[in-house]
């Protein structure tokens, strides 16, 4: 573990057990980030991924930075700057488009 | 034998959604205790999961696509009727089956189960119901207690209670778990289990039970009902989990229940969860061609079918956007 940044974090969160290689977890990464940007930007929240930094980039419209572990993290983030968590049954997500 | 008469023994073991009953049996089998058993598993969705886990059975049989204690009560009674039968007819030198094990699913009460059973004019002559084991949700089970009728319909008719998950409880609360189940059900034998393998109780004849309020009608909420999402190519496995990660997270508590086994590059994935709690995905070996793999089982209230599909879509989009 890095003493400075304390990445890894406890290793194995559910979601990354789909990637069998570094190959596959690095890919699943960006996929990650790809699909977490289709969401969070309605919730003013951005994604980057640039794969130097470990764990997950957020940013708010305010240009304030967090690097979380992991998406059980990004949820609570988008909870505390939204006041209500991103959900998935909301409209904006199930309207016909 | 003189207690059953020559009847077979047929032990139901019931619990709420995901409150471990198939880990529970899984262990006694892997300990090989019910040699000889018929292991009849029962899963209220179309698609069986749980029989997957219980490879370590010498007879299997899936009662899939409705619960055993109501919509497909018939189909229990069918099939309990055909392997009677099959017994009575069989050869003396082959060792008769003298044990079913009930596996039902979260949504059933075992005590309509028993009374179907006793009340079939076949049944009656080959069956007899030996004991009710009811899985406690170590982690979950006061709030379910608190909020559901079935929960406590399920306690009140066991004769063995198993708490589970008792690794991931604190003290206190299991205290109040024990006492208050104690008080619900002063006949039934209880017992601690962590992934199956028993575990000492705590000392709890201090705690004091919880007395539960009556459920009221506006308390009482729409049905738990199961849904079968089908995963088709376009969706991968890290779309897939952001979607069902951000909705656990807000909808935690109106889904109680997800499992399914998914496709990844890393093999086959066991998918199970809890509410909000989602076990470490188990990778299964190969079964053939015949299982129906991709398919998501999802237990629980307000949302439907077209709702899911929807919203699983705009996550994922379209591959390489």
């Amino acid at each position: 573990m890095c003493s400075a940044c304390g990445f890894p974090a406890a290793p194995g969160h559910w979601t990354e057990a789909g990637a069998a290689n570094a190959h596959e977890r690095l890919r699943g990464r960006f996929r990650r980030a790809q699909v977490l940007q289709r969401v969070l930007p309605s919730y003013n929240l951005s994604v980057s991924e640039t794969n130097d930094i470990p764990g997950i980039q957020l940013s708010t419209l305010t240009g304030s930075q967090s690097i979380v572990s992991h998406l059980d993290e990004v949820w609570a983030l988008a909870e505390k700057v939204n006041g209500a968590p991103v959900d998935p049954l909301d409209r904006r997500f199930i309207g016909e488009e | 034998m003189s207690d059953t008469d020559g009847r077979i023994r047929l032990i139901i073991l019931g619990g709420y959604l995901g409150s471990g009953k198939t880990t529970w049996l899984r262990h006694q089998l892997h300990e090989g205790n019910f040699q000889g058993a018929l292991v009849i598993v029962n899963e209220a969705a179309e698609t069986p999961i749980d029989d997957a886990l219980l490879g370590g059975s010498e007879r299997l049989a899936v009662l899939a696509g409705g619960c055993v204690c109501c919509a497909a009560k018939q189909d229990l009674i069918d099939l309990l009727r055909r392997i009677s039968d099959d017994r009575s007819r069989a050869v003396s030198t082959e060792s008769p089956l003298d044990l079913i094990i009930l596996e039902t699913s979260g949504l059933a009460d075992p005590g309509a189960i028993v009374e179907a059973i006793r009340s079939d004019p076949v049944l009656v002559y080959h069956i007899v119901v030996s004991e009710v084991i009811v899985a406690v949700d170590g982690l979950h089970g006061m709030s379910q207690l608190r909020s559901e009728s079935l929960s406590r319909h399920q306690i009140e008719v066991a004769d063995q209670l198993i708490v589970t998950k008792m690794d991931a409880v604190d003290q206190a609360e299991l205290a109040l778990l024990l006492a208050t189940l104690q008080v619900m059900s002063p006949g039934a034998m209880i017992s601690g289990a962590v992934k199956g393998v028993p575990h000492q109780l705590p000392e709890f004849s201090q705690a004091k039970a919880e007395s539960l309020k009556d459920l009221l009608a506006e308390d009482v909420k729409a049905p738990i009902l199961p849904t079968r999402l089908h995963l088709d190519d376009s969706i991968d496995w890290t779309a897939f989990t952001v979607w069902l990660s951000a909705l656990l997270y807000a909808r935690g508590d109106d889904i109680v229940r997800v499992k399914g086994v998914i496709r990844t590059p890393a093999g086959r994935l066991l998918l199970q969860t809890v509410r909000k709690i989602v076990q470490s995905p188990e990778i299964l070996p190969e079964q053939g061609d015949t299982r129906e793999d991709n398919i998501v089982v999802m237990i629980g209230r307000g949302f439907t079918h077209s709702q899911l599909t929807k919203s699983l879509r705009h996550f994922v989009g379209r591959q390489g956007n």
